[in-house]
């Protein structure tokens, strides 16, 4: 009955220090490129992204955002509609790392208590520099109760995977829930059986 | 012919075919290859008449009631609507839509409004897979067509429509591709513009709002591109607002979700002006100039937005503001966000304006520890946006605005004395004096713009006010001791003098007796504020600015002996009545402490002028005959202070004040035009020229005065005599036994205990103390010998007698201060009765009445009696007695 051309959507919006290759996640996973010398998002940054999982068409929406203070007020409003958020950090820069229970705290007040929250430690590919191992990492993340993935964009390490992966828990997420169509919530103009239901068909 | 949409079954119109029919995705693909659109709608039998213009439903509805056997010929059925839409679709899209086609699928749809929906939803299909393919010239085609249906069909039935219209947008706006994003963000914007009258609850624009922003920060490569995205979703989130911002019933725009979003961006926007405008304009550009810059159209949204705020919404439209601001900085260079606060007070209702006003007051609060840099900013914006909101920009909480103010300078000051922000942690932040004062200054202007915008009354409010936040020594208040304590005072009363002549200057009070009550009046002149001389002047200088309500202020600005005072084109208004009152409850006070500042030793230049334009002022804004001969006694007396020296003054001190003496009776000998008087001091005048031209203020108050080593021998001629001047006034009708009467400041209890401590309330009594018994004084002659004891016994005497008649207001004061209330108002009242019986004897010796004296007295006690009683039998009432 649905006139959709996916099963489910979902919105992730990727946050994270500036510099830690948010949007080079997006790129190679959207685009299937790296682009060398991305430069800084500036405010947000829009794609979308269907893939077919179990037979079932599932359409992310994803929002990477800006890393840099200055759009923080701006991006922090993208939270609350996510149902995933990818934090990410740089495994080649500590301070990244440090300032994760930051970010912690942001999502804890701006976003919606159901998200789903993934930790990604990103640019594995330099692990010659590496400065967060990933020992530490995986006990912060399980501190957190948090989901955590080690990915190179550049390399297409694992960048399949945390978003293939990710689309698979919000999709049992949103079976759990009886009010599957409420998770995903539905595009603008999705009227859905209202439409249909109240008009007259013969005459 | 475009072939069969792949997936019928999951996207077609399943409701439309009959449960009886097979699958339409089996004979629906398999007859359409077959055969040609055209001839696919077969004639049908439907009783007695064939029709060609069946819908599909109808058909379906036929077949089911015939044999299952008929439906075999129904394959090639196709719905017209369906055939409609199709056909507006050419062979090759570069052709464009088949106008003559479209124009039959309009009238179809305006004839059978019931099938719009499913038009719409069969061209969103359509247009879905045509984006899927790659096929962009059809999706040009089906975006048009869709807008032509939407712009013909606007009426009740568009509702459902619009479902399948925004998914088609949505999809557009999905889309890596610019063009197809513009395409999408144009089409909403014409149905933005389309007011629809039914509210359809289930809409949601999250997707657009979001999606919107996100184009408005666009960091696409080419500049062009970018140009034209951010601009599409500027009018994108245009739209948005446009469609929702007046029906309560939808997703409510002013939300913070949204308003974080919307304003940001086009903050963003406005702000890259420069940035845009420096990039060397392509020609193709330049020739679109009147095209408009992201910026415009920002600014143009921005203003749209703030114009539709309720009262409730300003607040959240306001906050993003204040907070895109603190995170890209630029309260700093604050051109911007002035700008910004330019537009919003400009476009915002202007009932509304305090509510801005107020948020900003809040925020400069939250950012009491930031930068000083920051927080001038912040003050910066808040007194040019006071200056625009006029009288609104206060609103109900005036004080509330003052106080915040008085606040920030008071924390100030902390700073910069203690030199962090707080004083238990130790701060990192380094805080610079210099900004701190360039704070503080910025604080004091905006306390001056929002002072501007008062009514009067409101005014001698905010002015008592600030006053009685300056720290005073008093009882009530232990000022805090120490070097430190004491330097913290100074700087507090210096800040907040300074901030009460802003408030000030400009202020035109026309009664000075209700604008300058005692309560504030005795701060004013409080001893406090009289030691220090930077203090001294701002005192002076604030009570210049009260009286002085003709603008003749910059006239005296300097010193100077003019022969015609008729070049300064002096505006004089005769003195009203209740200013009358205010110089004989305050006279003494004013002269008193124009009397003691000219005694300071401290003084330097801007004294002498400050004194000088105020004596200059009161006589030409408040002076009556009294006053004229008071003030000219005080000038005498401040000329004895040069002339005897107790406080062994220095030459500069003493000649200056002989000079101002010069220049005032100068100009109130003229002002008086009495010949006479003017004659005394021109003499006086030359005599100085000759002898000592030192004495005179041409000399003095230069930047090289040309003083003389010694004031000791001086003839008697270079001096104003008081009984001479009393003389030739007394002539033209002035009182010249007071004018012979040499002037002694009033001492107030404050001195008299010591300089730290005020007796709480100082009844002022009007009782002049005059030693009338020390006729040395009077007599005395600079040339005539004083001996120790004369003077010694005339300090004795006079002490005596003021002593004696100290001792009589003491008791007087007293018996009304400690005695029963009852009491009081029996003793006042036995004087009534007293004068009651007087006149009932007058009246009874006037055999009648006169005729209508009761009005007069009725009207004069209040008393609504519109009967006439003689006014011999009349009672005064017992209230009268209190």
């Amino acid at each position: 009955m649905s006139m959709e051309d996916y099963d489910f959507l979902f919105k992730i919006v990727l946050i994270g220090n500036a510099g830690v290759g948010k949007t080079c996640l997006v790129r190679r996973f959207t685009q299937g490129l790296f682009p060398p010398g991305q430069g800084a998002t500036i405010g947000v940054d829009f794609m979308i992204k269907t893939v077919e999982i179990k037979g079932e068409k599932v359409k992310l929406q994803i929002w990477d955002t800006a890393g840099q203070e200055r759009f923080r007020s701006i991006t922090q409003s993208y939270y609350r509609s996510a149902n995933a958020l990818i934090l990410t950090y740089d495994i080649t820069c500590e301070e990244s790392f440090r300032c994760l229970p930051e970010w912690l705290r942001e999502i804890e007040q701006y976003a919606s208590n159901k998200v789903i929250t993934v930790l990604v430690g990103n640019k594995i590919d330099l692990a010659e520099k590496r400065e967060v191992s990933k020992q530490r990492a995986e006990e912060f993340s399980e501190a957190q109760n948090m989901y955590y993935l080690e990915t190179s964009a550049k390399e297409s390490d694992n960048v399949e995977k945390l978003f293939l992966d990710l689309a698979c828990r919000l999709i049992s997420e949103a079976r759990q829930n009886t009010l599957v169509n409420n998770v995903a919530s539905p595009l603008p103009g999705e009227g859905k059986s209202i439409s249909y239901l109240t008009c007259c068909n013969f005459n | 012919m475009p072939s069969a949409p792949e997936g019928m079954n999951r996207t077609g119109n399943h409701q439309m075919i009959h449960p009886l029919l097979p699958t339409p995705s089996l004979w629906q693909t398999k007859v359409r290859d077959t055969i040609p659109a055209r001839f696919a709608w077969p004639l049908f039998w439907n009783g007695d008449q064939f029709c060609w213009d069946l819908t599909w439903e109808e058909i379906s509805e036929c077949s089911s009631r015939r044999a299952m056997g008929v439906c075999g010929c129904c394959g090639a059925l196709r719905p017209r609507y369906k055939r409609l839409v199709d056909n507006i679709f050419p062979e090759d899209p570069e052709d464009g839509l088949v106008k003559t086609n479209m124009e039959k699928l309009t009238f179809y749809a305006l004839s059978a409004p019931e099938k719009l929906d499913r038009i719409g939803a069969y061209l969103s299909e359509r247009l879905i897979r045509d984006v899927g393919r790659h096929r962009y010239g059809y999706v040009c085609i089906a975006m048009e067509a869709l807008d032509q249906l939407l712009m013909a069909c606007h009426c009740q039935s568009i509702n459902l429509f619009v479902e399948s219209f925004l998914k088609m947008v949505a999809k557009l706006l999905e889309s890596e591709k610019s063009n197809l994003q513009i395409l999408g963000t144009n089409s909403f914007v014409k149905f933005a513009n389309i007011e629809e009258d039914t509210p359809s609850y289930h809409r949601s624009y999250d997707f657009f709002v979001s999606r919107f922003s996100e184009m408005c920060h666009s960091s696409h490569d080419e500049l062009e591109i970018r140009t034209k995205i951010r601009m599409s979703g500027i009018k994108g989130l245009q739209g948005v607002v446009r469609k929702t911002v007046n029906d309560e019933l939808q997703a409510n725009i002013w939300d913070p979700q949204h308003m974080d979003k919307i304003v940001p961006s086009l903050l963003f926007n406005l702000q890259h002006a420069e940035e845009a405008e420096s990039r060397s304009p392509s020609p193709l550009q330049a020739t679109e100039k009147e095209k408009e810059s992201p910026t415009e159209l920002a600014e143009r949204c921005l203003r749209e937005l703030l114009g539709r705020a309720a009262y409730g919404n300003i607040k959240n439209a306001i906050k993003p503001v204040l907070i895109h601001l603190d995170n890209h900085s630029l309260w700093e260079p604050k051109t911007f966000a002035i700008r910004c606060f330019k537009i919003i007070m400009y476009s915002i209702q202007p009932q509304h304006s305090h509510l801005v006003i107020q948020q900003l007051l809040g925020h400069l609060d939250a950012n009491s520890k930031s930068a000083a840099t920051v927080r001038a900013g912040i003050v910066e914006v808040l007194s040019e946006a006071a200056v625009i909101a006029a009288s609104g920009s206060v609103g109900p909480t005036v004080l509330e605005v003052f106080n915040t103010l008085l606040r920030q300078l008071r924390l100030s000051i902390d700073y910069e004395l203690t030199g962090s922000y707080d004083c238990a942690v130790v701060s990192t932040k380094i805080i610079k004096e210099h900004e701190e004062r360039m704070f503080q200054e910025a604080v004091i202007k905006t306390t001056g713009s929002f002072a501007s915008t008062l009514p009067t009354y409101q005014r001698s409010e905010v002015m008592l006010f600030i006053m009685s936040k300056v720290p005073l020594p008093s009882l009530h208040h232990a000022i805090d001791a120490g070097k430190a304590g004491e330097n913290r005072n100074r700087l507090t009363q210096i800040m907040l003098l300074k901030s009460l002549l802003q408030v000030s200057t400009g202020f035109q009070c026309s009664n000075m007796l209700t604008a300058l009550p005692s309560s504030f009046l005795d701060r004013l002149l409080s001893a406090a504020l009289m030691e220090d001389a930077d203090l001294r002047l701002f005192v002076l200088e604030i009570l210049i600015s009260f009286i002085d309500r003709h603008g003749n202020r910059p006239k005296f600005s300097t010193i100077s002996t003019i022969n015609d005072i008729s070049v300064l084109k002096l505006k004089v208004d005769k003195c009203s009545r209740q200013d009358t009152v205010f110089m004989k409850k305050h006279s003494q006070q004013l002269y008193r402490h124009i009397y003691l500042t000219s005694k300071e030793e401290s003084n330097v230049q801007p004294h002498y002028e400050a004194l000088y334009s105020m004596l200059a002022l009161i006589s030409i804004e408040l002076a009556n005959e009294e006053v004229v001969v008071d003030l000219i006694r005080l000038v005498l007396a401040v000329q004895e202070i040069a002339q005897i020296n107790e406080d062994n003054l220095p030459v500069y001190n003493r000649c200056a004040l002989y000079a101002l003496g010069a220049a005032y009776l100068n100009l109130i000998s003229q002002l008086t035009t009495v010949p006479a008087f003017c004659q005394h001091i021109h003499e006086v005048l030359e005599t100085r020229q000759k002898e000592a031209p030192y004495l005179l203020p041409e000399d003095v108050f230069v930047e090289m005065p040309r003083l003389t080593k010694s004031l000791d021998h001086l003839v008697p001629e270079v001096f104003f005599r008081q009984s001479k001047i009393s003389e030739v006034l007394g002539g033209s009708g002035y009182n010249s036994d007071r004018l012979s009467t040499p002037y002694i400041p009033q001492l107030t209890d404050e001195d008299r205990l010591s300089k730290r401590k005020s007796i709480g309330e100082t009844i002022s009594l009007q009782v002049e103390v005059e030693s009338r018994n020390s006729p040395e004084k009077e007599e005395r002659a600079p040339a005539e010998e004083i001996t120790y004891e004369t003077l010694k016994k005339a300090i004795v005497d006079s002490v005596a007698v003021e002593e004696q008649e100290r001792e009589r207001r003491r008791l007087v004061v007293e018996k009304f201060q400690k005695a029963p209330f009852e009491e009081i108002a029996a003793h006042c009242g036995a004087r009534a009765s007293l004068l009651q019986s007087k006149l009932n004897q007058i009246f009874e010796i006037t055999i009648r009445p006169p005729p209508s004296p009761s009005g007069t007295i009725t009207a004069a006690y209040g008393q609504p009696q519109n009967h006439s009683i003689p006014v011999y039998e009349m009672k005064f009432p017992d209230l009268c007695v209190y």
